[in-house]
């Protein structure tokens, strides 16, 4: 078990490096090149890019001084703020859409594997259509059109919450934006956990907890639930890339100073630094939260095999 | 015997409600069973029994619907019954063994978590009480170094011992009816037979009733006191199995009962010239493992092994799962890699390429075990049977072709007329029929039959059997027979090989092989076999 | 084809999406009307039932009908492109892996793992900020991310199929490599593989118009549901009508395509048959 987590861990780092290479070259190949930009950069900033990344140097020596800076946290200065460094951005924004994303990761699991379970014990009846034809729709419609019309809704017409904002974290501005981010993957998680259910308590080893004279309940809490939720625990690395590519779009829709709505306004602005650091940092997360899921997969089910 | 029946099944209908309407798969069955009695459903595939025996605990799936009929264990009806009423009975009172080892156990959790459940809930053990229970349970049945396998996972144990698990598990509360439902149809033979004989033994211990599924008439021989014939549905003869043996009333028992491959073959002449030669054939499966997917090792599944078939000859090759018997096939056929040297018709092919075995591969066909596996299902049986000819006789026109299939279809005693349909419509033995069709149309001198008859059912196989001697008959054929199945291999092989672990155990003549068997292993294949009694004093408990 | 159209949630999809489909590529030619006619004399206003504006206007006075109906054109035609950009990839990845199987599948699918644990849309992002926005980049880029789904379910169809006794008989019948994999492997793997097509096209939709509202994707004076529905976001308050069409369309395709999906799969998975 040890062995297979350092190697998975040794896996990722390969994947990280391609992340950070790729970045770093599509920046170097963007057309008259990034640094020399098609706009006029304000002389400071100028000198400390040229400082930052050693644009005097042969190319390798650049690309390896950005990584040697990654190491040590440093994405080097932002285009467009020019006070502060890629690094300070981020860890400015990143409490902000962590606590949104853990919410919604929260709310995701929790009711996405509870209605999928209640609907798939409940296989056939109106409550199972009507649950799933929910989460079709939770699916069918994108968060980015979800957030406005709730907005709409709750924040305009019936005035319950506000229309947006963060406020510094109060609770009723993070009501919308974490409904809006995890809806999709409630939906996603209900019916993953539905088929999953189904299939299983369709098998022989359900049958033979049947026949050992087991409560219904029992059946489905022993036996049943654990291996039902494992393709689950599998799909929390996916959910974890869909909730962070969410939470893009609603810090944008709800105006909330997370990592998101940092890397959008740079992406619009052409703030390269930026941009690159944020891609970098949410592939690490992305690849960090992918490890984790699979070592809890590994210690949930015995039949993993550790050897390949 | 006069005894009140602890369990009654009177007149049982069972529906299944599907979307295409409504199946009946039993109609009206009674039979009831005394303390202490064995009776054995017997039936081919599709007769009910199954569904019969899973009815009685109420397991089959929502969609089973019980018209008719009632169950009644120990007085007490079972259909219908409250949840809470079965749940006390389930596991304590009547207790069940399933066909699927590989399955029936929760791949999540220990062995002894499952087998300690039932008494925990049953019994209201302890822990600690449980697991000293379990451990008896698991010595008991023979799990070898039971206290170590406590904490195993189902995927840790083989077929067989999982098998002994669900056993634990089902005498743990000391039922007062075990049901085994094909409880050894997954197992290899020898295996079988040890569970065979540790159910007998269990029985007698215990003094339970049994009820017994099978299809096999060998096992209800020898364990079951009284017998239920069982056809689509219905039970159509009952009795002691005494007299149901000596004197059969039903045409379908006598023809169950005569649906033992019968006959042996007569070996080819002397100086009938040999057509294929094998020299030390070896597959070695490279195993990786470590960190840069290094060859740790090999499994060899087939290791130095050589024979020679002559025109007209019928090699059988037997083994069980895992002994490589297949792999060797392949090998020959050259269908995967292999070391060694192989001769066809005098001239080397171990070192041809696929392009220069292409015009020998009509003289060497092959027909495999799953009937349901072996036609594509995307081709309509025509186009299966004609494809070989399309490879091999470019030239030929539609109009010949169509009549090649035609002629191949009757030969195997399928209609012609439907060569347009697609496999899925056809019975197990009927597509069985259209791949040594596929094969003879071609008029190959050479048939490797890859356990051709395993998957079907013994009045089926019995007809595949004969098919399979006329045509080597008419044609000369050259036979490499591959099978598990030793009453199959003893009426179709003149010759035998006995294989394990990739080598050979034991080669000779039929009859030296049937009569008189040199080695161990081949003594104990032939016992499990055909006298499962003789394995009582010998099994592994 | 008969439990299909038993299913009627499935033929329901089917008749709604082809009407979407036909709107979008015969309505404009039908209305006469161009996406950036401008009506001054309307801008900003509500939805009309005299047949002037049946979707109202936007606040610089164009018709929402017409943009629509044209959204629907770029969302489409990008979503086909790119699902077919995904399909050629995918299946000849999937299948080439599969069927050399050994050390080159495993090393192919060890490059797919990768691929997969990859911040994909922040990488097709960084492209546009690098490249600039075009249509032709998001066609590629959309179709290089939606491929790994496709290779992996090929490979393992090809897999599952190679292991076949059929396939077996067919190597013993003297056919060639070509020839099983045209006649026997393609033919059975088809049904998964459409399942999952219809399937990548309503998330292809979904992320060209998540690029789109981000202003991201599609430029004008182009438009899609996306851009359209960043368009209405902005002004909700005023003109929800501009949110509520392009929206209504993006959603009830979404619906529909993932209703015909599970359709199919149903359809033609063996086991429900």
């Amino acid at each position: 078990m040890l062995s297979y987590a350092f190697k998975r861990l040794a896996q990722s780092i390969p994947t990280l490096f391609i992340v950070i290479t790729i970045s770093f070259f599509l920046m170097r190949l963007a057309p008259g090149g990034p640094f020399d930009g098609e706009r006029k950069l304000p002389p400071e900033i100028e000198a400390n890019i040229l400082a930052a990344y050693n644009l005097d140097k042969p190319l390798y020596w650049q690309f390896f001084d950005y990584l040697g800076g990654i190491l040590q946290g440093d994405f080097g200065p932002s285009f467009k703020y020019k006070d502060f460094t890629v690094s300070d951005l981020i860890w400015a924004g990143f409490p902000v859409s962590l606590e949104l994303g853990m919410w919604a990761m929260l709310l995701g699991v929790v009711f996405g594997v509870s209605i999928g379970c209640y609907a798939a014990l409940k296989q056939n009846t109106r409550l199972d259509y009507l649950m799933m034809g929910g989460a079709m729709a939770g699916i069918a419609i994108p968060n980015f059109v979800m957030a406005p019309i709730l907005t709409l809704v709750f924040g305009v017409y019936l005035s319950w919450l506000p229309v947006g904002g963060w406020d510094s974290g109060a609770v009723a501005n993070k009501v919308l934006p974490v409904i809006a981010l995890a809806l999709p993957q409630i939906a996603y998680i209900a019916r993953m956990t539905r088929g999953s259910m189904i299939e299983v308590m369709g098998s022989h080893f359900i049958r033979t907890a049947r026949a050992k004279g087991l409560s219904e309940r029992k059946v489905v809490r022993r036996h049943a639930l654990k291996s039902a939720l494992l393709p689950v625990v599998s799909y929390l690395g996916p959910a974890t890339a869909g909730i962070i590519t969410g939470s893009v779009v609603i810090e944008q829709i709800f105006g909330i100073p997370g990592i998101g709505r940092y890397f959008v306004q740079a992406a619009l602005n052409r703030d390269y630094t930026l941009v690159m650091g944020t891609v970098v940092f949410y592939g690490a997360l992305i690849i960090l939260f992918n490890l984790v899921v699979d070592l809890i997969y590994g210690l949930l089910d015995p039949q993993i095999r550790y050897d390949d | 015997m006069a005894e009140q029946p602890i369990l009654e099944v009177e007149n049982l209908h069972v529906d299944f409600a599907l979307h295409t309407g409504t199946v009946s798969a039993v109609k009206g069955v009674s039979f009831s069973l005394s303390k202490g009695e064995t009776l054995a459903l017997v039936g081919e595939s599709g007769s009910g029994k199954s569904v019969t025996a899973l009815s009685i605990l109420q397991l089959l799936p929502p969609v089973a619907r019980y018209p008719q009929g009632s169950i009644r264990y120990d007085g007490q009806e079972m259909l219908g019954a409250r949840p809470g009423t079965l749940q006390t009975i389930r596991g304590n009172r009547v207790a069940m063994v399933f066909q699927e080892p590989m399955t029936s156990l929760n791949p999540l959790q220990t062995v002894e978590q499952q087998v300690a459940e039932v008494l925990t809930e049953h019994r209201g053990m302890d822990r600690k009480e449980a697991r000293a229970r379990v451990l008896e349970l698991f010595r008991l049945v023979g799990i070898p170094d039971a206290e170590r396998r406590l904490s195993a996972y189902p995927h840790e144990l083989s077929g067989g011992q999982r098998q002994r698990v669900m056993i634990a598990m089902a005498l743990a509360c000391e039922p007062d009816v075990l049901i085994a439902d094909e409880p050894t149809t997954a197992l290899d033979v020898t295996i079988q037979a040890q569970i065979m004989a540790l159910l007998k033994d269990l029985k007698q211990r215990f003094g339970m009733a049994m009820l017994f599924i099978t299809h096999d008439l060998g096992i209800v021989h020898h364990f079951a006191d009284r017998v239920c014939v069982m056809r689509l549905g219905e039970v159509v003869e009952q009795g002691s199995t005494r007299e149901v043996f000596a004197n059969p009333q039903h045409p379908y028992t006598r023809e169950l009962l005569d649906a033992e491959p019968h006959g042996h073959k007569e070996p080819p002449p002397e100086d009938a010239p040999v057509l294929l030669e094998a020299r030390d054939v070896k597959v070695w499966f490279p195993i990786r493992g470590g960190w840069f997917s290094r060859v740790t090792g090999h499994v060899k599944a087939v290791d130095r092994i050589s024979l020679t078939l002559r025109e007209g000859q019928t090699l059988g090759i037997v083994g069980e799962s895992g002994s490589g018997k297949s792999t060797l096939g392949k090998a020959i056929l050259k269908l995967l890699d292999s070391d060694g040297r192989i001769r066809f018709e005098g001239a080397a092919i171990d070192g041809l390429s696929p392009l220069q075995m292409k015009p020998l591969r009509r003289k060497m066909q092959v027909v495999f075990q799953d009937p349901f596996g072996s036609l594509s299902p995307r081709m309509t049986i025509g186009e299966v049977i004609a494809e070989g000819l399309k490879v091999h006789e470019p030239l030929m026109s539609a109009r010949q072709r169509e009549a090649a299939v035609i002629q191949a279809l009757e030969e195997v005693a399928i209609d012609p007329g439907l060569r347009n349909r697609y496999p899925h419509e056809f019975s197990g033995g009927q597509r069985q029929r259209i791949a040594i069709a596929r094969a003879m149309v071609l008029k190959p001198k050479f048939l490797l039959l890859d356990e051709p008859t395993s998957a079907l059912d013994r009045s089926v196989q019995v007809k595949v059997v004969d098919l399979l001697k006329a045509l080597q008959r008419k044609y000369g054929l050259t036979y490499l027979f591959i099978s598990h199945d030793l009453a199959v291999v003893r009426a179709m092989a003149d010759e035998v090989i006995v294989m394990q672990h990739g080598r050979v155990v034991e080669h000779g003549r039929a009859e030296q092989i049937f009569h008189h068997p040199r080695q161990d292993y081949t003594r104990q294949l032939l016992a499990a076999s055909f006298d499962l009694e003789l394995t009582d004093g010998a099994r592994v408990a | 084809m008969r439990r299909l159209v038993r299913n009627r949630a499935t033929m329901v999809s089917l008749i709604l999406l082809a009407l979407i489909v036909l709107a979008s590529f015969l309505g404009p030619v039908l209305l006469g009307t161009e996406i950036d006619d401008v009506y001054w004399d309307y801008m900003g206003g509500p939805p009309t039932w005299d047949g002037q504006h049946w979707f109202g206007t936007d606040s610089n006075g164009r018709d929402l009908l017409i943009r629509t109906l044209y959204g629907g054109q770029i969302s489409l035609t990008v979503a086909l492109v790119a699902t077919f950009v995904s399909l050629i990839i995918g299946v000849t990845y999937g299948a080439i892996s599969g069927y050399v199987g050994g050390r080159t599948d495993n090393l192919m699918m060890r490059f797919v793992d990768i691929l997969y644990s990859l911040p994909f849309m922040f990488l097709v992002i960084l492209m546009m900020v690098v490249f600039g926005r075009s249509i032709l980049l998001i066609y590629i880029a959309i179709g290089a991310v939606e491929w790994l789904d496709m290779a992996r379910i090929v490979r393992g169809q090809t897999l599952a199929l190679k292991r076949r006794e059929f396939v077996a008989a067919a190597h013993a019948l003297g056919v060639s490599d070509t020839g099983i994999l045209l006649r026997h492997i393609v033919p059975n793997a088809v049904g998964p593989v459409i399942v999952y097509v219809t399937l990548t096209v309503p998330k292809v939709i979904l992320l060209e118009s998540f690029l789109s509202f981000l202003g991201l994707g599609v430029q004008e004076p182009m438009t899609s549901w996306g851009v359209l529905i960043s368009e209405g976001t902005a002004s909700m308050e005023s003109a929800p009508w501009m949110l509520f069409f392009p929206a209504l369309f993006l959603a009830v395709t979404l619906f529909c395509l993932n209703f015909i999906g599970d359709g199919l799969r149903d359809a033609l998975d063996p086991k429900t048959r």
